[in-house]
């Protein structure tokens, strides 16, 4: 049994900030896209995936050539991602944006499996300097997680500097509120768009870069398990707002982690379970999330005693 | 044309697309079972089995315009109740070692017919559907997406972790195999009728009313939720009953076959490429994307097992999830309302083919308000309808 000494609190709690932070990351590029565009990117595993695969590839290069290697393919493969399949459906509902998303996921993940997945497992050691532990009285804390750290925060600032203060900002803060009038005021569509899916292909080949160094391991559907949470986090704070969805991702990342520790095994299984079937209540009770409540917050809960709310109102 | 003739012109318009496409069925049987040999039925068989989900699919979303994932959660629920009620009671005991007394207790003696474990386990998806049925017919769009998708990992989660119930990972086995070809035809044929009178019928009416224009329904009367749920429940049990079969054939079987599966084949992503492919809107629709996805799958995956019987270099495994992949977003692009374009098939003196738009701004296939000019999906029927 494990005794609850301050220094073990203090490791959970220096762990949980660590998958928060990184969940974090994949929550808020999630929410990018969800905002611009309405459209929920099951393919961003495949990025994370294709970003592990380019890590192992350059792995003899250095480190310095690996991450911009790393950045730069999976940045080309997101923004090619949009050019091909995105583009043309530019008018299309949400839901068919949806339904194209889980096409390319299927098409890059099988793709993965026929040419860089097949054949013995592959793995990127991580350096050694990542893995170094300082003792800090008596928590352990690596490099890794200060890297993480360090690089969530940066990365967020960054993200709401690049939203509050630039000109591109503006334009995608403007097309989230509404894509036609934005259109209508001179916001050309198509560079905003592509600015979005540049921005999360940047973001994730970083959950990438994070995410390889600590697991070392690599298979094409490594994306799909850290996506999910992420998802559901992001579903929770409120995908429709970038701090929402990154708190949110964060809060389930920090949960995740501590109710590992603190739940029996057995009802740690069926965690998950709960957690999608708030999933469900949030979406038809809050679907702007619970975090991200705004402006709309009391005609939101008006709707939400008539049966059947207007479709589509928080996307 | 004769005055007679022509006064049963109307009703024989209205079974037409049922009666062709049950005639395609039959022959497709025929053909495979006589001269398909075992490989070909196989495939055979498996594509009759995604026939059937593909109209529980079409019993849904293509009448509610609202997308679902979660289909495959009751194909799950209806093979693993089915098989726990009909496996033999010896095997089973010790199968199930730590089952509940409450379950095992009139789990273990139960020793039911296919038919009626069928029906148990079709019944006992529809009753799971009903339980997510409040939730579902309120949402839309992406979110109702999300939500089908929250119930396919629920299901999946609580398959791989309840060991005590489902064996956890492991596979279920002493299945009895009582699924056979001719059985399945007849299903299919079942469910194909079934399909087809739902979405004639007033039920199906005020649901695709709902579908083109949420509040124009509304505004007429049409308790939106209610109808969404009925369909939601009826696809649940055509879904499950599909599960059951499906488990009475392949006889052992384990949660991964009903979820996404990317490196096989899959029951999730599959169906609803062949719904969407062969336009949603229609039964025809549904026959039609199952048969074109079925045939591109099934070429590709021969190739890939042995390059058909070695006379070519076999591609590398994954080649057909690939192509489906492809084609599936070339459809979504180039036939937003799929291969059929939504409609039934015409009656034989009034064939035309579908558009092909590449045209932009153009409308989406799913959910939202009626497509301008392209097509009127409600069509003729309105006016011939019970109604």
């Amino acid at each position: 049994m494990m005794l609850a000494t301050t220094s073990t609190v203090f490791q959970y709690f220096a762990d949980s900030v660590y998958y928060g932070s990184f969940f974090a990351l994949i929550s808020l590029s999630l929410s990018l896209l969800f905002g611009v565009m309405g459209l929920m990117n099951f393919a961003y595993g495949e990025l994370i995936m294709a970003g592990a695969y380019v890590m192992f590839y350059t792995r003899g290069w250095g480190w310095f050539a690996m991450i911009c290697m790393t950045i730069l393919i999976v940045t080309i493969l997101s923004l090619l991602m949009e050019l091909i399949a995105f583009r043309p459906l530019r008018r299309a509902e949400p839901v068919v944006l949806l339904i194209t998303s889980f096409a390319i996921s299927y098409g890059l993940e099988a793709l993965g499996w026929m040419t860089v997945g097949s054949g013995i497992q592959k793995g990127v050691t991580p350096y050694p300097w990542l893995t170094t532990q300082f003792n800090v009285s008596g928590v352990l804390i690596s490099n890794l997680e200060i890297v993480t750290w360090v690089v969530t925060v940066g990365l967020l600032v960054a993200m709401v500097f690049v939203i509050q203060r630039t000109a591109l900002g503006i334009r995608l803060r403007a097309s989230t509120e509404d894509f036609r009038m934005a259109q209508l005021v001179g916001v050309r569509a198509n560079w905003v768009i592509s600015a979005a899916f540049g921005i999360t292909g940047v973001l994730a080949s970083v959950v990438a870069l994070l995410y390889t160094f600590r697991s070392g391991a690599i298979a094409p559907d490594i994306g799909q398990g850290p996506l999910l949470v992420a998802f559901v986090g992001g579903v929770i704070g409120g995908l429709g707002s970038l701090t929402g969805a990154a708190i949110g991702g964060f809060t389930l990342g920090v949960l995740l982690n501590v109710l590992q520790a603190v739940l029996p095994q057995s009802i740690n299984n069926h965690f998950q379970l709960f957690a999608f079937a708030a999933v469900i209540a949030i979406l038809v009770f809050q679907p702007d999330g619970l975090i991200a409540i705004r402006v709309g917050f009391a005609r939101r809960w008006w709707e939400r005693f008539r049966p059947d709310a207007p479709q589509g109102a928080s996307a | 044309m004769s005055a007679r003739l022509a006064s049963i012109e109307p009703q024989a318009r209205r079974v037409w697309p049922l009666f062709a496409l049950a005639s395609l069925m039959v022959v497709t049987w025929w053909l495979v079972d006589s001269y398909g040999g075992d490989v070909y039925q196989a495939y055979g068989i498996r594509m009759f089995l995604n026939l059937m989900l593909v109209l529980a699919l079409q019993i849904f979303s293509g009448n509610s315009g609202v997308l679902s994932f979660a289909q495959a959660t009751f194909v799950a629920i209806g093979a693993y109740f089915s098989a726990l009620l009909t496996i033999p009671p010896a095997t089973k005991t010790f199968q199930f070692l730590t089952m509940p007394h409450w379950l095992s207790s009139w789990i273990f003696p139960a020793h039911l017919s296919a038919f009626q474990g069928l029906l148990a386990g079709a019944g006992l998806a529809a009753a799971v559907a009903a339980l997510f049925a409040a939730p579902v017919a309120r949402l839309a769009g992406v979110q109702a997406g999300i939500a089908t998708l929250a119930i396919l990992v629920m299901g999946n989660v609580f398959l791989t972790q309840t060991t005590s119930i489902t064996r956890g990972t492991s596979t279920i086995i002493g299945v009895p195999q009582t699924t056979t070809f001719v059985s399945l035809l007849v299903w299919a044929l079942i469910f194909l009728a079934v399909a087809y009178v739902f979405k004639q019928s007033r039920f199906g009416l005020r649901l695709r009313a709902s579908r083109e224009n949420v509040r124009a329904a509304r505004a007429v009367g049409v308790k939106v939720a209610r109808e969404r749920s009925i369909a939601w429940i009826l696809s649940g049990f055509v879904a499950g009953a599909t599960g059951a079969l499906y488990g009475h054939w392949y006889v052992t079987f384990s949660p991964g076959d009903f979820y996404i599966n990317t490196n096989g084949i899959d029951l999730v992503i599959l169906p609803i490429a062949m719904l969407v492919i062969g336009g949603m809107r229609s039964v025809t629709g549904a026959v039609i994307g199952c048969y074109f996805v079925t045939i591109v799958y099934d070429f590709f995956n021969r190739w890939e097992v042995d390059g058909f019987n070695g006379t070519v270099g076999a591609a590398p495994s994954g080649t057909a999830n690939l192509v489906l992949a492809a084609v599936f977003v070339v459809v979504l692009i180039l036939f937003p309302f799929g291969l059929s374009g939504g409609r039934e098939l015409p009656w034989p003196t009034d064939w035309h083919l579908p558009r092909m738009t590449l045209r932009r701004g153009r409308l989406a296939p799913l959910a939202g308000d009626a497509p301008a000019a392209s097509t009127d999906p409600l069509g003729d029927r309105v006016a011939e309808s019970p109604e």
